[in-house]
């Protein structure tokens, strides 16, 4: 059986991350799931910025999105915890209020769009534990990843507002962990675990604060003994790779640990080499991590 | 006779948020947050209070701080819901001109391009990584479509509106 869904790429890993894009098709392939391309998808729109300062426009863009994959039949997969925010809280919000979808439709119509309420939107580590399942990914590894301790971290926007997203305890996620687990490897229990990666207090004027956010949890997962850290968003990939680089140049100790997406993990417990999977373009190498993963 | 408590700063937002009121500062909220982390905020004077007792609270710079994580409101025991507050604010501030640069160019980058941030001054060389790793170049997203959505919801008129004062 082919599972088959539409690609929401976001924008964020294209852009700035295009080897997580490249994992994505590759894995998920390799695992029987097909990823649809859909040219007109534009930005989810992002909730931090379009979400708050618009909400209608947030709605109606979302919704346009929505209605895209809707037309093809299709179920959207996303790799940003950002875009299933966006996407799932826009669902939440008009499937319920026959008022506000019909709002949102008045004002798609001119794009030719109608939403109709049917999709679903997947994150695609909801894919993996829930449509795909545990133990089947577990039968596809080839080389485990044994002798390898993760430190998880699940992000924020996934796990929040939990009635809303629906995914995990957003105080004792354990999702991320048991996926890291069937590839072989072991997760690092540390303190600091479901706080925030710091991404927003890097982006709007606390920079000092997110380097020191930076350094307790980098310190706790090093504590945890962690060889690497395992992320499923591309803005926690881009604090914790990019923002450690930053911050060890100026006010944090050199830690080196290096940060997956999973998806990387995932082609590398399927059998790829780490030159494979795009590791020679991160920030943080760490040359320990190359003798355990052989 | 129930004691009754006059928060003269608070005034403004109590009438549209009165959920605030049940606030009683036990700083639960900062054990999570991670706004705690910026300058001048600790775990007993924490982000969350910040916002509520600012005079004029959609001027405070602060608010820009909140990334909707929704840690604060999972965790707080009195229901106080401080991002639905956090979130009016940002709105508006945004329509009196008080949100940061940053903010309006990311609503124009998106209704310019479709993505969510500038790429087109670095799109040779992403698409030359993208081409290295046997990925499609991008290309300029279709925006026609959703800035008609703009035209049509007011964005537009209210991005004039709120230029930086």
């Amino acid at each position: 059986m082919t599972a088959k869904y539409a690609f929401f790429k976001g924008c964020f890993a294209p852009v700035r991350l295009p080897w997580v894009e490249k994992a994505a098709y590759k894995t998920l392939g390799n695992l029987g799931i097909s990823l649809v391309d859909i040219d007109e998808f534009t930005c989810c729109p992002e909730p931090v910025g379009v979400g708050i300062v618009d909400n209608q426009t947030w709605l109606a863009m979302a919704a346009r999105n929505l209605a895209l994959a809707e037309e093809q039949n299709l179920d959207i997969l996303t790799i940003c915890n950002g875009c299933a925010y966006t996407l799932r809280n826009t669902i939440h919000k008009i499937n319920e209020d026959k008022a506000l979808l019909d709002k949102v439709n008045e004002i798609i119509a001119d794009t030719g769009h109608s939403y109709k309420g049917k999709v679903k939107v997947h994150h695609f580590i909801e894919v993996l534990r829930d449509d795909f399942g545990i133990k089947k990914l577990k039968n596809s590894v080839k080389r485990p990843l044994s002798g390898l301790k993760v430190a998880t971290h699940t992000g924020c926007h996934i796990l929040s507002p939990k009635e809303v997203m629906n995914f995990d305890d957003p105080f004792d996620p354990t999702t991320l962990d048991e996926l890291v687990s069937a590839l072989g490897a072991t997760p690092a229990d540390y303190d600091m675990k479901t706080m925030c990666c710091g991404w927003t207090l890097m982006t709007y004027g606390a920079r000092e604060g997110s380097y020191k956010l930076l350094g307790d949890k980098l310190s706790d997962m090093k504590k945890a003994k962690a060889d690497c850290i395992a992320v499923i968003c591309p803005q926690c990939f881009y604090q914790f790779d990019m923002g450690q680089w930053i911050a060890s140049r100026k006010d944090i100790p050199q830690y080196n640990l290096p940060v997956f997406f999973y998806l990387q993990l995932l082609d590398l417990a399927m059998g790829a080499k780490i030159e494979e999977v795009g590791y020679s373009l991160h920030k943080v190498q760490n040359p320990n991590l190359l003798t355990k993963l052989r | 006779m129930p004691v009754q408590i006059q928060y003269k700063a608070k005034d403004k937002l109590l009438k549209k948020h009165p959920k605030i009121e049940v606030c009683l500062k036990c700083n639960t909220c900062a054990l999570v947050d991670p706004a705690v982390y910026a300058n001048g905020f600790s775990h007993t004077n924490t982000f969350i209070n910040n916002v509520f007792s600012a005079t004029e609270p959609e001027k405070n710079p602060n608010i820009w701080l909140c990334v909707s994580c929704h840690k604060c409101e999972e965790i707080c025991p009195y229901e106080v819901k401080p991002v639905e507050v956090i979130e009016a604010l940002k709105d508006e501030a945004f329509e009196k001109g008080y949100a940061p640069e940053a903010i309006r160019e990311e609503i124009n980058q998106v209704l310019t391009t479709g993505y969510a941030f500038p790429i087109f001054q670095s799109l040779g060389y992403i698409n030359r990584m993208r081409g290295n790793l046997g990925l499609k170049p991008l290309e300029e997203r279709k925006v026609e479509e959703i800035k008609k959505i703009a035209g049509k919801t007011g964005l537009e008129a209210k991005m004039e509106r709120g230029k930086a004062k």
